[in-house]
């Protein structure tokens, strides 16, 4: 932890300025890195900074941007930029409250991106459900286009950009940028196979850059201050800050700024302002329904997205249990979750998510029986290591803690 | 005033390109309830695809139905915020209430379905009834709730 605990990169404007005003988001500064990036920088070094950052994908993954963004600039001929806000992961709605507060930042960010790589058009993806936000949306790139920032002749330079609203209809795993390019093309929102990567035959067979809302939200603030001022803050392995979702027996639940790196016991107690009064805690989830479960002696792991880490920081998400929550509940939630969603592709994900439903509705009935509990361990380790794309693994992930270390079956 | 609504003229608010497949049988689903056979073969003319690659795609999708719905549907979120706040009772509350299962599309008048995380966490549990969202439910609030539509 250093001096820049207290940063605001994303969230330094919020409840501040009108969000449907583009004329407040001016006022503050905004729309400057656009500024900057046309007037005084190449498109390389742009992408150098960003590498120079050390600004990783804000989606789960933890992909370093800048080599995403060298990765299709490097490709000649048309490309595509898409800004992938279908975020669906039960208990995370940080890129909806970046749309609800500043989605200028947003966009700002989105046409750096897409510049900077040569796209010509940029698609933002937003879940389906997010009607109002995409009425903000909407609003916010008719004004932007009209500001001269999106259009023709992007502030009287040679650039052009298009920006397109693609709502989703419904579906987690189009969160997963092969199965949203699928999407886009009108098709079933199913992964596909990688490589070759998105980057090199993404959308219309096109090199296509995706990325997370929050990544992109970042841009604006490095092009500013510098790729190295960026790297500074936080932990070194994926520098910066993080969006955390904070919910559960925590005092303050809500979105919150802190830098990556925290331990989870700073993220519960300084974030959060520590547990209600009168709860006790028992274990906490990161990273939202696919995260992993952590017991008490583990809050002073520092939160990364460090691959080796043992505890990812996934969405952001931080959800505090006490004493007194349901297990079973929990249970059936996330198995209930992983059922609906899993997209069919592939037969251990699709039985094996439902086959965990059942049973967790008899364990939550309390008729669970010994051959269920053998079952149980045999359908994780098949989800863990068998499915087409991650989804199965996410759908293990919690409920193989639970075994580990709540230790359900022994209830 | 009534006003009508054809399928034809949803469709020619689209170019008939395929990364319009999606909107538009997001569009037609939304106004009319379902994608009918017809309407599939509409569309699928409009978009010279095949019908069974309408098909295909519209069956992916939750927000597209292919059924007429109920005129009562029933959501109740079950993410682990409103799970938490005993998503779970209300929903026994429910299937007890009006003898119906949740999940289960037997019954033509009314259906029950358990839906993910909507992103409004923190005003959970959420019920939305016939696209009508009613936040911070409680288990025997529900009863109120349904009255309304009953």
């Amino acid at each position: 932890m250093n001096i820049k605990d207290n940063l605001k990169i994303i969230t330094e404007h919020w409840g501040k300025i009108n969000p449907l005003k583009i004329r407040d988001y001016i006022d503050v500064g905004g729309y400057e890195a656009i500024r900057k990036f046309i007037e005084k920088m190449k498109p390389e070094e742009a992408i150098e900074e960003i590498k120079k950052s050390g600004l990783v994908g804000r989606g789960g993954a933890g992909f370093s941007t800048g080599e995403k963004w060298e990765a299709v600039k490097k490709n000649k001929g048309e490309k595509y930029f898409i800004c992938n806000l279908d975020e669906s992961e039960p208990g995370t709605y940080k890129d909806r409250a970046i749309v609800d507060n500043n989605p200028h930042l947003l966009l700002e960010g989105i046409i750096i991106s897409a510049l900077a790589i040569d796209a010509k058009k940029a698609y933002i993806y937003i879940n389906g459900r997010y009607i109002k936000q995409r009425e903000i949306l909407e609003k916010a790139v008719l004004e932007a286009a009209s500001n001269k920032f999106i259009g023709k002749g992007i502030i009287n330079s040679h650039y052009d950009l298009e920006i397109e609203i693609f709502s989703g209809a419904g579906a987690y795993i189009c969160g997963e940028e092969t199965a949203l390019i699928n999407s886009i093309e009108g098709k079933r929102g199913e992964p596909k196979f990688r490589p070759p990567y998105p980057t090199e035959t993404g959308l219309w067979g096109k090199p296509t850059l995706v990325n997370n809302a929050e990544t992109v939200s970042n841009i604006p603030w490095i092009i500013i201050n510098g790729g190295k001022k960026y790297s500074e803050i936080g932990s070194a392995v994926s520098p910066g800050t993080k969006l955390y979702v904070l919910g559960g027996a925590v005092r303050n639940s809500g979105v919150f700024e802190g830098p990556t790196g925290m331990t989870i016991g700073a993220v519960i107690d300084k974030l959060g302002g520590g547990l209600k009064k009168g709860k006790e805690l028992w274990f906490s989830q990161i990273g939202g329904s696919s995260g992993r479960l952590v017991l008490e002696n583990e809050l002073d792991n520092s939160l990364t997205f460090n691959k080796k880490s043992e505890i990812p920081l996934g969405s952001g998400a931080v959800f505090v249990f006490d004493k007194h929550s349901d297990i079973y509940d929990f249970l059936l939630s996330i198995a209930g979750f992983f059922r609906r969603e899993s997209c069919g592709k592939c037969v251990p994900c699709r039985e094996g998510t439902f086959r965990l439903y059942e049973i967790t509705e008899r364990m939550k009935d309390g008729e669970i029986s010994e051959r269920d509990k053998e079952a149980i361990k045999d359908i994780l380790w098949t989800l863990n290591n068998t499915t087409f794309c991650p989804f199965g693994k996410f759908a293990a992930v919690a409920f193989l803690d639970a075994v580990e270390k709540l230790k359900i079956l022994d209830l | 005033m009534v006003y009508m609504q054809s399928t034809e003229k949803i469709l020619l608010e689209f170019d008939p390109e395929t990364k319009n497949l999606l909107p538009a049988l997001k569009k037609v689903s939304a106004v009319f309830g379902y994608v009918s056979q017809g309407d599939a073969e509409k569309i699928a003319d409009y978009f010279n695809l095949p019908l069974s690659r309408v098909y295909e795609t519209a069956s992916f999708y939750d927000e597209i139905k292919l059924k007429k719905e109920p005129a009562l549907v029933i959501q109740v979120c079950s993410g682990t915020h409103c799970a938490l706040n005993d998503s779970f009772r209300i929903i026994s509350e429910i299937e007890n209430a009006l003898k119906i299962k949740a999940g289960d599309d037997f019954n033509p008048k009314v259906k029950l379905e358990i839906i993910s995380c909507l992103g409004q966490c923190g005003e959970g549990p959420i019920v939305i009834v016939n696209g009508k969202i009613f936040t911070n439910v409680t288990a025997s609030g529900i009863h109120e709730i349904l009255e309304g539509w009953i």
